[in-house]
């Protein structure tokens, strides 16, 4: 079965020698192309910057020295990435052993993932680190498809109060315990 | 002989019984998290630092030994076992180890690398013990033109070399110096690139980027293209005393000792790692085998020998990163980076300077190897349930450690901010093929060699001439073109002999998707 399926994908593989994308690619990178730009504007940037880091009078190499090399290697490679891209030279995406390569992107849930993590982040201070970091276990958990949606929560809180207990409470990094777990933080 | 004292004095070291325990713990968390599919040796380095925050400086180091070798190997079963194989050095053993799995030898194949890497990384450890000394007396007398000429060959060669298109990789090696240049420059103390915010004028963390990019980015790049379905692990089966027949251990010896011949070597020279190294030893073993029809239907010499060279070239990327302090892989940089976050610089002083800090570690490299084989061989049974957690509650857990990384640096929420940013960053630079190792060194490397720079520049009274006029660092250059343009030779042959493959066998990875 297994067999015959490589030898019909065998002549699928092209002369890349990578399995060609099942999607035809569009024809201008526009993703690609906006990366590499921002990269040069970036760079473009850093060279105007380095201009205004002010120089203490007396010191022979100044502080604008490396950043200025930084910056023209920036816009130098930047544009270099630009010019291959247009001239037909893409990037070939990372493989892994979850990936789907044939997928396409899903870019609703990259965005609930970001916002999790947002989520984590405003709610670290408010409602401590172990229920934040359950929210945004559960949030990610749920998001990439857990079979019980309360189960991802559960098991973020139990970890993330496992990790809090062990580096906060034993090991002595400040954590925030939060009003709801006041009561054990008091223990340590 | 020296250092065989210093050598002894280090086993003294490392055989008490707490720092025993650290290199248990480095090497089991180690591989149980570089088993997990979808983490690499450098996503594993990078969020466990924060085990090491708490830690004293030889404790965190031995530990950090273990999690090092523990990661390198636990690859290995995740791709003869799971049906679909990703991390880079260790995809050659995918090709001839996952058909061995399927024929039911998963055991065998599970036992020749296991048992492989520990010979390989015995005999290259050893290596490392005649070699590093040397190497680190002869750089004690490099100038600061001559670590700069050395600094710029890590920076072209990762730079170049690593990922496939070199103006991508210095791409990423350009963002990482700037992202070095961001905070207060040491000499002068002036501001650079913070934008007057106080947040980013200590700079930014290297945990924050080492995290960001390999745990934030990857996980935002599984996610977004999540293979659906249940997780295909395939069996192990037999008691692991009886794994490897007497002609297993016939084929498998003379493939150890080759691979670590082309491993070691290839670690210690910076030539993009440890990928390759065993795509060297495979095309050897293929080469030199006298069952070439074996090949791609499951060849024990095909994981004994790149899995070997796999684990000497980790032993070797050791050299250059403890003599000159020159990381040659992102995994190298980020161990660079837990170095000096205590205050530790690895380079040619501090053989000088902390013997027994270095030797203690080396010991437990030797400890560490064997700790390997203990765990891998009887508890193989553990390791496979790992590769069956379901992959949503794996990724929401990788992303749980990396922001507890972030956080716990200084308790600031601003660095969970700057964590999601480089996040993003990392996707886009996985999804357009900019790979991500360049960035990791530049950033750690970058302000050393501005420091050098100034440094050298300063002595020569602003004459740039000195950069290569030192014998050393003039010699440096030369080595750097013959070896960037041996290495894209190379390269070109792996690219091919890779196409060949390709075609002649049709990797189970592309044939496994249409099931």
């Amino acid at each position: 079965m297994s067999a015959r399926l490589i030898g019909a994908r065998g002549q699928a593989i092209g002369a890349s020698g990578r399995a060609e994308e099942t999607r035809p690619a569009p024809r201008v990178p526009v993703g690609e192309l906006v990366f590499a730009l921002l990269m040069l504007v970036l760079g473009a940037l850093a060279l105007i910057g380095a201009f205004s880091i002010h120089i203490p009078v007396g010191i022979q190499v100044g502080p604008t020295v490396f950043p200025i090399a930084v910056s023209v290697l920036l816009i130098a490679t930047a544009a270099a990435v630009v010019v291959g891209v247009l001239r037909g030279d893409r990037g070939e995406p990372d493989d892994g052993e979850d990936i789907d390569s044939s997928a396409r992107t899903d870019w609703l849930t990259l965005a609930k993932i970001v916002g999790a993590l947002i989520a984590h982040l405003l709610l670290i201070e408010a409602i401590g680190w172990a229920p934040a970091a359950a929210v945004l276990f559960g949030i990610v958990a749920w998001t990439l498809g857990a079979k019980r949606w309360w189960l991802g929560f559960v098991i973020g809180l139990v970890v993330a109060l496992a990790v809090q207990v062990v580096f906060g409470g034993l090991l002595g990094l400040s954590l925030p315990w939060g009003p709801a777990f006041a009561w054990l933080g008091g223990m340590f | 002989m020296d250092s065989w004292t210093l050598l002894l004095d280090g086993f003294a070291t490392a055989l008490q019984p707490q720092y025993l325990m650290w290199a248990f713990i480095g090497v089991f968390i180690g591989t149980a998290v570089g088993v997990l599919p979808g983490i690499g040796p450098a996503m594993t380095v990078a969020l466990l630092l924060p085990l090491t925050y708490t830690l004293d400086a030889t404790a965190a180091i031995i530990t950090f030994a273990g999690i090092y070798y523990g990661g390198m190997y636990g690859g290995s079963t995740t791709s003869i076992l799971l049906n679909t194989p990703g991390e880079s050095a260790s995809i050659v053993t995918a090709i001839e180890g996952n058909k061995m799995a399927k024929l039911g030898r998963g055991a065998a194949a599970l036992a020749t690398a296991a048992i492989g890497s520990f010979v390989a990384g015995t005999i290259a450890t050893i290596g490392l013990t005649l070699l590093a000394p040397i190497l680190a007396d002869f750089a004690v007398s490099l100038g600061p033109a001559d670590k700069l000429a050395l600094i710029v060959v890590a920076f072209i060669t990762v730079g170049a070399l690593m990922g496939r298109s070199v103006s991508r990789g210095v791409l990423s090696l350009a963002i990482g110096l700037f992202i070095g240049l961001i905070g207060t420059d040491n000499l002068s103390g002036q501001q650079r690139y913070t934008l007057g915010m106080p947040v980013l004028g200590e700079g930014i963390s290297v945990v924050l980027v080492a995290v960001g990019l390999f745990a934030v980015g990857e996980t935002l790049y599984v996610a977004a293209k999540l293979r659906q379905g249940g997780v295909d692990v395939i069996p192990v089966t037999k008691g692991w005393r009886n794994w490897m027949t007497k002609d297993d251990w016939k084929r498998s010896w003379k493939p150890w000792l080759r691979g670590t011949a082309i491993g070691f070597p290839i670690g210690t020279i910076p030539a993009g790692g440890a990928d390759v190294a065993t795509f060297l030893s495979y095309a050897a073993e293929r080469k030199l085998s006298k069952r070439k029809d074996e090949f791609g239907r499951g060849a024990i010499e095909g994981v004994a020998g790149p899995e070997a060279a796999n684990n000497a070239a980790a032993a070797g990327v050791l050299v250059p990163l403890l003599t000159l302090g020159l990381p040659t892989t992102a995994t190298a940089a980020i161990i660079l980076f837990a170095f000096q976050s205590y205050g530790i610089q690895p380079g040619p002083q501090l053989f000088t300077n902390q013997p027994a800090l270095v030797w203690a570690l080396v010991a437990s490299l030797y400890l560490g190897n064997l700790i390997l084989i203990v765990l891998n061989l009887p508890l193989v049974g553990m390791w496979v349930k790992l590769l069956q957690i379901p992959r949503p509650y794996l990724y929401a857990g990788i992303l749980m450690f990396a922001a507890f990384g972030a956080y716990a640096i200084r308790f600031s929420i601003a660095d969970v901010v700057i964590l999601l940013v480089i996040g993003v960053l990392g996707y886009f630079m996985r999804r357009y093929g900019i790979p991500v190792a360049p960035l990791v060194v530049g950033m750690i490397l970058g302000p050393m060699g501005e420091a050098e720079l100034r440094k050298a520049l300063q002595l020569s009274q602003g004459d740039p001439s000195t950069l290569i006029m030192q014998p050393f660092a003039a010699a440096a250059y030369g080595v750097l073109v013959v070896l960037v343009l041996g290495a894209l030779w190379l390269r070109r042959r792996q690219t091919r002999y890779e196409q060949h493959l390709t075609e002649t066998i049709a990797v189970p990875i592309t044939a496994d998707q249409e099931v």
